[in-house]
């Protein structure tokens, strides 16, 4: 039995069979309303299944209580379209936190060591003093993307990371969740451009009105499925 | 990427503690007395109904606490019969009748009280000094002082003595048939009239409470998503909304405790002997603990509302 999530009489995702190898970059594509979100949602243990086991990293997502959850959290990162950046703090402030509120054990110095290693990681280093409003919204992304990796999880997430940025940053931050699964981090994104899942020949799932319609593994080019329909 | 980030080590036990403590310091304490700070006009009527509240259930306490007193004091006295006796009664006759009374297996114990002495009582009770004053004979008769051993014989000790010869006919007794149950009666309709106007305020200032911690959580909302999404523990998330509740009802309590203190002692300094017979047993002690318990309360309260509202509002 697959995963199925729903609302109501409303059915998000079906029947969902899917596992995810470490170090893969997979993309999950499909129109709106598809069911992306949702099955994001689910790995994040954000919502739980109506029916179906979700795992991460060896852990039983849809069964894990609330007190849980945290756990869970720390061993996937997450990527959001609108970079989801607390415009109080700086950029390696905003790294910085997501260390220290999950592990206070972690001294200032140590957060900022790793949290500049992480910026420099996405290629902004010298940044680090810049507040969000400051930075492009390319520049915004990729403190989001240092911030979901700082703590080295497994599993990165991305929700349409490059839905608000133009062509040539998008690629830029499509190479960088490419470097990120090269280092052994699994990288799931759902997204709706095109042209990104094409040249990058990677893994690509396709869902349609919540099932899971194709399977396309990496290396091979086909047409999108979900074209059709969109 | 352009370089590899390595998970640092972690620093000695005492340093570790020193760690811990002034990231829990600055993202617990710190970070909710800012938002709080930040966000007190919101709070101000959660504050102020909260501050009526513990005002009230203060005074409403002391004055529990001196019913209580005189309840007690008034078990004590019911159960204790002055028989007055005749001032012309001889020796002879009181003695005799002391020894009727004390051979009574209902009877504890028997005191005798001169005139001399029952005028002395007297001149120490509020009000009935002027009366003493305003004659020149002693008005107030000997009597025997009957500790009866159950509240229910003063009756059928009163039956025993009344006719006695030595007793005044005119008023022999203070006994009061059903007095000692109109007290209990009056005492538990106030109970129950102060608990219920106090379990009303009570989910009044819990509502108002909880709906500006509510405010709160969606004035935070990004900061509260961004720690949930990366992990940060439950009690990290809501730990700043509980000290802000906390701090809310913590400063509520010791404005009401200040009041609530300055008020009893005020009480206490002007109604001097008479305050003592109207509120028994309330002394300055009394009312330094009533202030203590009224902050600690506080505290709770606005922890205990915060908490309500985060298990409503702040669900992972």
């Amino acid at each position: 039995m697959g995963v199925t999530r729903s609302y109501g009489s409303r059915v998000a995702v079906e029947d969902i069979h899917l596992g995810l190898d470490p170090g893969e970059l997979v993309f999950l594509v499909g129109p709106s309303g598809a069911g992306k979100t949702t099955l994001l949602k689910l790995i994040n243990r954000e919502i739980r299944p109506t029916c179906g086991e979700v795992w991460v990293d060896g852990m039983p997502a849809h069964e894990l209580s609330a007190a849980k959850v945290a756990e869970l959290r720390r061993r996937v990162g997450v990527v959001f379209q609108d970079y989801k950046l607390l415009p109080r703090l700086t950029a390696l402030e905003n790294v910085a936190f997501a260390l220290q509120v999950t592990d206070l054990r972690i001294s200032d110095e140590e957060a900022r060591d790793r949290g500049l290693d992480a910026l420099e990681a996405v290629g902004l280093g010298d940044r680090g003093d810049a507040f969000p409003h400051q930075l492009s919204g390319g520049q915004q992304q990729r403190v989001a993307v240092a911030r979901a990796v700082v703590s080295q999880p497994p599993l990165l997430i991305a929700d349409e990371p490059t839905g608000n940025l133009d062509v040539e940053t998008a690629w830029q931050i499509t190479d960088l969740l490419e470097d990120i699964a090269n280092f052994g981090t699994t990288v799931l994104v759902a997204t709706h451009n095109v042209e990104i899942v094409k040249r990058m020949q990677r893994r690509v799932l396709t869902l349609v009105d919540g099932r899971l319609v194709r399977d396309q593994p990496a290396g091979r080019v086909g047409r999108l499925a979900w074209a059709a329909w969109s | 990427m352009g370089s590899v980030v390595i998970k640092g080590r972690f620093p000695g036990r005492r340093r570790l503690l020193v760690v811990v403590m002034r990231n829990a310091g600055r993202y617990l304490f710190q970070g909710a007395l800012r938002n709080w700070l930040r966000n007190l006009g919101g709070t101000a009527p959660a504050l102020g109904s909260m501050t009526l509240l513990l005002l009230l259930s203060g005074l409403v306490g002391m004055s529990g606490f001196a019913m209580r007193n005189l309840a007690v004091s008034e078990a004590h006295d019911a159960s204790l019969l002055h028989v007055y006796l005749r001032d012309d009664a001889a020796d002879d006759q009181i003695t005799a009748l002391r020894a009727r009374i004390e051979a009574d297996h209902r009877v504890a114990s028997v005191g005798y009280t001169t005139k001399a002495e029952a005028l002395a009582r007297a001149q120490r009770r509020p009000g009935l000094p002027e009366l003493v004053d305003a004659t020149d004979s002693n008005p107030f008769p000997a009597s025997l002082d009957v500790q009866v051993k159950q509240v229910s014989d003063v009756g059928a000790i009163d039956a025993l003595v009344r006719d006695d010869p030595a007793v005044d006919p005119g008023y022999p007794t203070s006994y009061d048939r059903g007095a000692y149950q109109r007290i209990q009666q009056v005492m538990l309709g106030a109970a129950i009239a102060g608990a219920a106007f106090l379990l009303l305020l009570g989910f009044v200032a819990v509502t108002v409470t909880a709906n500006s911690i509510r405010s709160a959580i969606h004035a935070r909302r990004d900061e509260v998503t961004i720690m949930q999404l990366v992990g940060a523990p439950r009690w990290m998330v809501r730990g700043p909304f509980v000290i802000e509740g906390a701090l809310t009802g913590g400063l509520a309590g010791l404005l009401a405790g200040i009041v609530t203190l300055l008020i009893s002692l005020a009480l206490i300094a002007a109604g001097a002997g008479s305050f003592a017979q109207v509120a028994p047993g309330v002394t300055v002690e009394v009312a330094v603990v009533a202030a203590l318990l009224v902050f600690a309360v506080g505290i709770a309260l606005g922890s205990g509302s915060s908490l309500f509202s985060l298990r409503r509002h702040l669900e992972s």
